[in-house]
């Protein structure tokens, strides 16, 4: 819909004259051309106000059309099938004009094309039942009749006609009242223009609107491939507009029109344009290259024109008139063999790198798998995703079923990839990642090819998840055994080799923890996290307590308090985790026996870290003290007086 | 090398004036910026961001709009009315044309450079054709229902964009009508019921119009239907930029120690303090007595003061506004000051665009803006018109920088873009003319005995002249032979004074914004490899190592940003600083922008 109509010019003729002919514009001369009362044709500009005091030229016989076309000047359609140029007839406007078409024939319908650069005219004449196209050559001035036979139904009559042109035939669609499209090819050059022709037309489509609708029916070629169709497809139902393909006989898409048509439809610079109701309505309609993928649906349909991604599959040269159709039995090794088809596509695409629409192409291709995906549950392209969410212009808000559908089929690796590429997630689909990452089986888990790049050796870990015996080390003054800070010292020296044996141990696998670890990386917020936190059972929340503090403790290790390996997680990270993971979940923790342990630990954690920060809170004192001293020295006020040595 | 007492001012309350709008010309690659106090500033963005020219503000003109129209040719528009041309030649306001539509609040040129188009507080959007040296009133648009607060043509020049207040109209320039009207929603964030105001349109080439007004939206209309595509609602915040003026604004009385400083409308006068103690480096010595506010010298009239002057001696204080030249007698009685203001200054003397008093304090160097350079011999409590240079046949270039040699008798002065041309003052004749270089000069003196005429451009390179011989001296090619050190060339702020000490001939005193720099002509020119700045003392090193890696350029970079740095007498020096804190504490308090959820 063209919202805020409000023309940019409009002109009336008197009252009492009545425009026989629609205007058009010359667009050589960027004027407007109008014929009212069947012979008297204005000429007029936009600067031009009042249209009675415009150019006027009276004719010497009626008119039907005026057709004009860019890049060349326009012809003037008589109705007794003479045609003139428009500047011959304004150089003499009362000249005669001859008489083409036989009595009772009527005109009913025209078009001009340009063809190898020279103008053709093609219009239809209808005579007690009988159609005529006549063909005229502007080139050569030859002008050929034809006769075009109506086939098995004779008796239906011809509503709406339109045309298309390739290299050598003019390609006349014409709906008839059964409700079926027929073609009828037209040569351009004519074999014998002397000779009355005959031409037979072919059924293209059948029963594309309803056979007993009078009213707004009207149909326009798209390109070779498509046409459009306004008119109610059953008998009863709503007015719509269809877009058919008729090379695969397949709908592509078809748009209801509730407040009725006036059976007007053009078709301009992928724009069709029609009356709906009382407004005109514009839907910007491109056509996608013919392709049976395309065709059968495998591509999003509605796709926003200009993607590349339609050019990118394969055209399959199907013969003419082939049916609507593939076996159903054929679906799951077609599904296979589009999975593998369509990755070599987006691997071929990636490849090329960046064009400059890099970002919506990918953007549509992922929505357009991901479709297909919920469509049918059997379609999982998944290298595809993957390599796809690897060019790093994806996020959660562009595709978010991408990893709902890797939720349900719990495909960790995919997840891991998407929790460490998206910037955007949500907090809710964060915690339903953690939860699967925490439930997954082991067998399962080592089946798939996480990255592992987040964890460090694991060489002694020990493979248990169940192990309870948690460790003690002592380092940057932290001992969950002792209380006292003080005695830390006395405690190293107690049992050293012991600790560093058993603080290696991990709590999870490596797989495992390298999930766990794209969860830590994750971004969130803490009011929107904590409840989902409290979704998770009891047993998963101590194991990643317990991974939590086994972290921790490696932490500790060293002096910078940071784990080993390439992107570790961070100490903060950690913590922020362990506080979390308490607040949401506390009541239920304190409850377990088996947690008692870790609890302790914990709080002696915390313990052990009030005190350290108390005493890094002391350092700070001190040192702004420091820098007070310091920069009283420095400042001098407004004026001083200073000695300067240059060296 | 020397060791100096340093006076180091911090007193001047200088706060640069806001910049109001700012206007790019692509060919020159040169920037017109206007100030809220009016004056208008051209930076060339080749030269080292140098600000090459200036027009002086004034009270009642509040620039709002600035361009560059075909051949360069500077327009400026404001609430006073007026579209004005400056002269970037003669640095001066070429004319003013009162478009009679009440306060302009936009201006833009034709995409042809030829038509340009003012939006008036009346709603009226004017057209003018810019004729080869005036502009003409070609027709009105149709009249809007308020003030046009900007203004934007299509690249092909045959549409124009106009932001009002709630609406933006497209106008078809050859019919002058308003073809669509594009009503801006007031809302935001919901609520709010004040006026939304456009302040800024551009107009794409494939017909999108973009808007962004007060309610923070920025917005993209096809102006081929009148119709919203796009609405972004963003969090603007208003920028503020600072740029300290690289204008003398700074004079100082070597004899009496004052310092003289320049405002918009007002001159203040101080005298530095003084001490008995002695110390080290970096010592503070104590005062034994501070300095002191002596005169607060106000302008009368709206214009802004464009150049001032003190006297070595302190006895004179001269300073110019565009249309008047004041001159003031200064007597010194113990503590106590009078001043008269010396009347009847002939015609001539009307608009200065610098002003300097010779070493003993006889003569005036005026250089006015019709390129003419005057000498005044001043005695007593009066003065003599002696002689003016009249500019080259042709040329109306204004000088915008004077050196005079110490013993009188060279006077040096430069305009924006060609040579400096050197006067002989006693034969009152022009003695020759320095061949000119591809920047503009920041700053030049006269060395005394010599008579070398050294002389920075905005590239950073310094050259040394020696008027006697009309030649580059034997240093100078040296130094260009070689070359500088390349951190000194990459400097991005300009030399803006140049001194000499009495007693070491050698020596060259200059400083920028960030440093000062003795240039010892005795010892070798540092090569990139060598460290041009050492930051700390040589402690224990032996005299061999500091004698090889001793260089010709010592740098301190103790004071700053650096306004003015004088030499007062053999062993003191003068560094007035500008603390940007203390420009920033003045300032309004910036727009703050809550980032994320935290």
């Amino acid at each position: 819909m063209v919202s805020d109509q409000k023309p940019l010019g409009s002109w009336s003729v008197k009252q009492g004259q009545i425009i026989t002919c629609p205007a058009v514009c010359n667009f050589q001369t960027r004027e407007y051309i109008v014929v009212h009362d069947n012979k008297v044709l204005r000429i007029w500009n936009n600067e031009d106000v009042n249209l009675d005091k415009v150019f006027k030229a009276t004719l010497s016989a009626e008119v039907y059309r005026i057709l004009s076309v860019q890049g060349t000047e326009p012809l003037v359609l008589f109705k007794e099938g003479a045609v003139r140029g428009l500047e011959a007839l304004l150089a003499d406007p009362q000249q005669k004009i001859e008489t083409v078409i036989s009595d009772e024939e009527v005109i009913k319908w025209t078009k001009f094309f340009i063809v190898f650069r020279h103008p053709v005219l093609i219009f239809i004449t209808e005579k007690h039942g009988n159609y005529f196209a006549y063909v005229q050559m502007f080139n050569s001035r030859i002008l050929t009749k034809y006769t075009l036979l109506l086939g098995q139904d004779e008796n239906s009559v011809i509503e709406s006609f339109t045309a298309s042109v390739d290299r050598k035939f003019i390609s006349l669609m014409s709906l008839s009242s059964d409700g079926c499209i027929y073609e009828t090819l037209i040569p351009i050059r004519p074999t014998d223009p002397e000779k009355n022709q005959t031409l037979v037309r072919s059924l293209l489509l059948k029963a594309v609107v309803s056979g007993n609708t009078r009213n707004g029916v009207a149909l326009t070629a798209l390109d070779q491939d498509h046409i459009a169709v306004l008119g109610s497809p059953q008998a009863a139902s709503k007015e719509c507009l269809s877009v058919w393909n008729i090379k695969f006989q397949t709908l592509q898409t078809s748009k209801e029109l509730p407040q009725g048509t006036s059976g007007q439809l053009w078709y301009y610079g992928e724009n069709l344009f029609m009356l709906h109701g009382k407004s005109l309505t514009v839907i910007p309609y491109k056509c996608e290259v013919s392709s049976l993928a395309g065709a059968l649906g495998k591509l999003k349909h509605g796709q926003d024109p200009g993607t590349h991604v339609m050019p990118r599959f394969v055209n399959w040269e199907t013969p003419q008139g082939c049916g609507l159709g593939f076996q159903n039995s054929e679906q799951s090794r077609r599904i296979e063999d589009s999975e593998k088809h369509i990755e070599v596509e987006v691997r071929k695409f990636l490849a090329l790198k960046q064009t400059p629409d890099f970002h919506t192409v990918i953007g549509d291709t992922v929505t357009g798998l991901l479709e297909r995906c919920k469509a049918e549950p059997s379609f999982y392209p998944r290298n595809c995703l993957m390599q796809l969410i690897q060019t790093h212009v994806l996020s959660y808000s562009l595709c978010p079923d991408l990893m709902e559908i890797a939720l349900i089929k719990k495909d960790v690796q995919l997840l891991q990839l998407c929790l460490q590429q998206f910037p955007d997630i949500p907090e809710s689909v964060t915690c339903a990642c953690l939860k699967i990452f925490l439930s997954i089986g082991d067998d399962s888990l080592q089946e798939t090819d996480v990255s592992m790049e987040s964890v460090f050796d694991y060489s002694n870990s020990v493979h248990d998840e169940k192990m309870e015996e948690q460790t003690e080390i002592l380092q940057n003054g932290f001992s969950p055994e002792e209380d006292k800070c003080s005695n830390c010292d006395q405690e190293l020296n107690k049992k050293p080799q012991d600790e560093t044996k058993e603080s290696t141990s991990c709590p999870v696998v490596p797989k495992r923890a390298a999930l766990l670890n794209a969860i830590l990386h994750s971004a969130y917020s803490e009011t929107f996290l904590l409840p989902h936190l409290k979704d998770i059972p009891a047993q998963h929340i101590t194991l990643f307590l317990k991974y939590l503090y086994f972290l921790y403790l490696k932490c500790s290790e060293n002096a910078t308090m940071t784990l080993p390996g390439i992107h570790p997680p961070t100490l903060n990270q950690i913590m922020d985790w362990i506080c979390l993971l308490l607040d949401a979940n506390f009541t239920v923790v304190v409850m377990m026996p088996e947690a008692k342990r870790l609890l302790i630990n914990l709080y002696k954690l915390v313990k052990s870290q009030i005190s350290v920060y108390s005493e890094l809170n002391k350092i700070e004192v001190s040192f702004r003290e420091l820098q007070k001293l310091n920069q009283e020295k420095n400042n001098r006020g407004l004026y001083s007086i200073e000695v300067l040595e240059l060296f | 090398m020397g060791e100096f007492k340093v006076h180091r001012v911090r007193f001047f309350n200088y706060v640069p004036s806001g910049i109001r709008c700012v206007a790019y010309n692509n060919q020159s690659n040169r920037l017109a910026v206007s100030r809220t106090d009016g004056t208008v500033e051209v930076y060339n963005l080749s030269a080292n961001y140098f600000q090459e020219k200036f027009f002086p503000g004034h009270e009642s003109r509040a620039t709002e709009a600035l361009c560059w129209a075909e051949g360069q040719r500077l327009f400026s528009a404001g609430l006073n009315g007026e579209i004005m041309e400056y002269d970037l030649q003669a640095l001066n306001i070429k004319y003013a044309v009162d478009v009679f539509g009440g306060p302009i609040w936009s201006m833009a040129v034709s995409p042809s450079g030829s038509q340009l188009l003012v939006g008036c507080e009346d709603g009226s959007v004017k057209l003018f054709q810019i004729t080869p040296d005036k502009i003409q009133f070609e027709r009105n648009f149709d009249r809007q229902k308020s003030r046009i607060l900007s203004l934007s043509w299509h690249p092909s020049g045959t549409h124009v964009a106009a932001g009002s207040i709630d609406y933006i109209s497209v106008f078809d320039v050859k019919s002058g009508s308003a073809i669509h009207k594009m009503i801006v929603d007031r809302q935001h964030m919901g609520v709010s019921k004040r006026k939304c105001i456009v302040w800024g349109v551009a107009f794409l080439s494939d017909g999108t119009v973009i808007s962004v007004d007060s309610a923070g939206k920025v917005q993209f209309w096809d102006s081929a239907t009148g119709t919203l595509v796009k609405s972004h609602l963003i969090a603007n915040a208003d920028v503020q930029s600072i740029a300290v003026a690289e204008r003398r604004l700074i004079s100082c009385s070597k004899k009496r120690q004052l310092l003289l400083f320049q405002f918009a409308h007002h001159l203040e006068l101080w005298r530095l303090g003084s001490t008995v103690a002695t110390g080290k480096n970096g010592d503070t010595l104590p005062l034994s007595k501070n300095a002191d506010h002596l005169l607060h010298l106000k302008t009368k009239g709206p214009e802004n003061i464009i150049c001032s002057c003190i006297s070595p001696c302190g006895s004179w204080i001269a300073c110019s506004t565009v249309s008047r030249f004041f001159l003031y007698r200064l007597n010194y009685e113990h503590d106590n000051i009078s001043l008269k203001r010396v009347s009847k200054m002939p015609p001539f003397l009307r608009c200065a665009l610098q002003i300097l008093f010779s070493e003993d304090s006889t003569k005036l160097f005026v250089a006015s803006n019709q390129g003419a350079l005057h000498i005044v011999q001043l005695s007593g409590g009066s003065f003599k018109h002696l002689h003016a240079f009249q500019p080259q046949s042709g040329t109306v270039e204004a000088m915008c920088l004077l050196a005079v040699s110490s013993d009188g008798n060279w006077l040096a002065a430069s305009g924006t873009s060609a040579g400096v041309h050197v006067y002989n003052v006693k034969q009152l004749k022009l003695h020759c003319t320095v061949p000119a270089y591809n920047f503009p000069v920041t700053a030049m003196a006269i060395a005394p005995n010599t008579n070398n005429l050294v002389i920075a451009h905005s590239d950073q390179q310094v050259f040394e002249y020696s008027i006697p011989d009309k030649q580059y001296t034997d240093w100078s090619r040296t130094v260009q032979k070689q070359g500088f050190h390349h951190l000194w060339l990459q400097r991005d702020t300009p030399i803006t004074h140049i001194s000499f000490h009495p007693k070491r001939p050698m020596h060259i005193l200059l400083h920028d914004a960030y440093m000062f720099c003795i240039i010892d002509k005795s010892l070798p020119l540092p090569n990139d490899k060598t460290l041009l700045y050492n930051p700390f003392p040589p402690t224990n090193e032996s005299d061999v190592v500091r004698r090889r890696t001793a260089h010709a350029f010592k740098i301190s970079k103790i004071y700053k940003p650096l306004l003015f740095m004088d030499l007062l007498d053999e062993r003191t020096l003068v560094a007035v600083e500008r603390p940007l804190d203390d420009i920033i504490a003045q300032l309004p308090p910036p727009i703050k922008k809550k980032k994320f959820g935290t």
